[in-house]
């Protein structure tokens, strides 16, 4: 039955939000433990490990993250796995937003030079120690502003998890629009509340970008 | 037996030979100036002293370890042996004082106050005790190379190699250097420099070793090596960067 859209339909939509945000904090950090190895693998010594990170970040970026949700929901229920659509989100985002992470925080590794890794080992510092005083410190200040742009792609993506069963705000909107018959407005203020979250991300990316540059 | 030996060592990149077969011995005490063309092989065989290059023939033994031995822990070996670069390569994130504590901490283990006080001791080797608590970016060029000198010797190194370490300076800031390292030569330092400073070999350098083409092509006593060449190619070299 359509009815008006009012009040209370804005309030669901901003309720809606808590499981965008919540899929977003698990992709995130899923993503930040798979895309620290894949990093670190990327610019080991040992070329076996580059290759199989490399191997990695390559199948990952160029299959849709779609399907990898579809493999965990609806795949392993087929080979009689079943799994809650959490897990299945958590598994599917992790691989998705590890690989991309991954490349963005190899490219941040490597863009300090070589001289820098040289001087850790004219003093003696071994690989690991060259990396946690010398190599990640100036890395990460380079790394803030791609991570939280790939951050912002993460917080929309996570619509995506809608073809499991997640209502977040997207899905939530569609619901709306289907009873109020109302998709402009509908859709205009689910644009308004993804706007919300990414645009205070990008300004507190830049002041903190600004800060520690100070600090070097 | 000498500090370092240089036995034949053969080092390439790809087709390019950059060592053709070169050897060296340096005694404990002794300054040696190394110099030569660009392209000549100088940094590379500074740089295989401590096993920053791998070679492809022949051995480096310093001190009777086998540098190039795969079985040789180079981390204990470089603290043996210090390198100053000619970019400096301080680290940028990290105070004067945690540039020069940082390996005494983490590999040696010494704790964070013992490591500030030699941190002074070395800044006032290098005349920067004030600068203790600056970052690099506000020193001048001829302060964070004096820096780097001090990070190096707060590992208390048996030998110390300079890669150039006056090119990357602006002219007026070579002079401060240079008396930092004579310095060192006066307190007794085992020192290899690939140098331009042909002023400064010939008056501080024990011996002058002349590179050309991937070879040791001729070496002597650096007064009478470089005021009385004997092979032709030192002389054209001489000659040109005297003028």
């Amino acid at each position: 039955m359509i009815r008006e859209l009012a009040f209370i339909d804005v309030l669901y939509l901003i309720a809606a939000m808590r499981w965008t945000l919540a899929l977003t904090a698990i992709a995130f950090a899923g993503g930040a433990v798979v895309g620290l190895s894949v990093a670190l693998l990327r610019v080991s010594p040992v070329a076996p490990l580059r290759w199989l990170a490399m191997l990695y970040v390559h199948a990952v970026q160029g299959t849709p993250l779609l399907a990898w949700l579809f493999v965990f929901f609806f795949g392993l229920s087929i080979v009689g796995i079943t799994v809650s659509p959490w897990i299945a989100a958590a598994a599917a985002y992790s691989i998705y937003a590890g690989a991309f992470l991954g490349e963005i925080w190899r490219g941040c590794l490597q863009s300090i030079p070589r001289t820098q890794w040289e001087a850790g080992a004219s003093l003696g510092l071994s690989f690991t120690e060259q990396l946690r005083h010398v190599i990640i410190p100036q890395a990460v200040r380079v790394a803030i502003p791609p991570t939280v742009g790939f951050l912002v792609q993460l917080i929309k993506n996570t619509s995506l998890a809608a073809v499991i069963g997640f209502v977040e705000l997207t899905r939530e909107g569609q619901l709306t629009t289907a009873t109020t018959f109302r998709p402009f407005s509908v859709y205009l203020i689910v644009a308004a509340l993804y706007f919300a979250l990414c645009f205070p991300l990008t300004r507190w990316s830049r002041r903190l970008e600004g800060r520690l540059h100070v600090a070097r | 037996m000498s500090l370092v030996d240089l036995r034949d060592v053969v080092k390439r990149y790809g087709p390019l030979t950059v060592l053709d077969g070169v050897s060296l011995s340096v005694e404990k005490g002794e300054i040696i100036a190394i110099i030569g063309r660009s392209g000549s092989g100088k940094s590379t065989l500074l740089r295989c002293v401590n096993g920053l290059e791998p070679i492809q023939g022949g051995a480096v033994t310093f001190a009777g370890t086998v540098v190039n031995d795969p079985g040789t822990d180079l981390r204990k070996l470089r603290q043996q042996v210090g390198i100053v670069f000619q970019s400096f390569n301080l680290f940028p994130h990290l105070s004067v004082e945690r540039n020069i504590t940082l390996a005494p901490t983490v590999v040696k283990g010494m704790d964070r106050r013992a490591a500030r006080e030699l941190a002074r001791t070395v800044l006032r080797k290098v005349g920067l005790e004030e600068k203790i608590d600056a970052y690099p970016d506000r020193l001048s060029g001829g302060q964070q190379q004096r820096v780097a000198i001090a990070r190096s010797l707060a590992m208390s190194p048996q030998l110390m190699l300079f890669d150039e370490i006056t090119s990357a300076l602006d002219p007026e800031l070579v002079g401060e250097v240079l008396k930092v390292l004579e310095e060192m030569a006066a307190d007794g330092m085992t020192m290899m420099l690939v140098t331009h400073e042909m002023g400064f070999a010939r008056k501080v350098a024990s011996r002058v070793v002349f590179m050309h083409q991937g070879k040791v092509w001729e070496q002597g006593p650096a007064a009478q090596t470089l005021a009385r060449p004997r092979t032709p190619e030192l002389e054209t070299f001489l000659s040109a960067v005297l003028h």
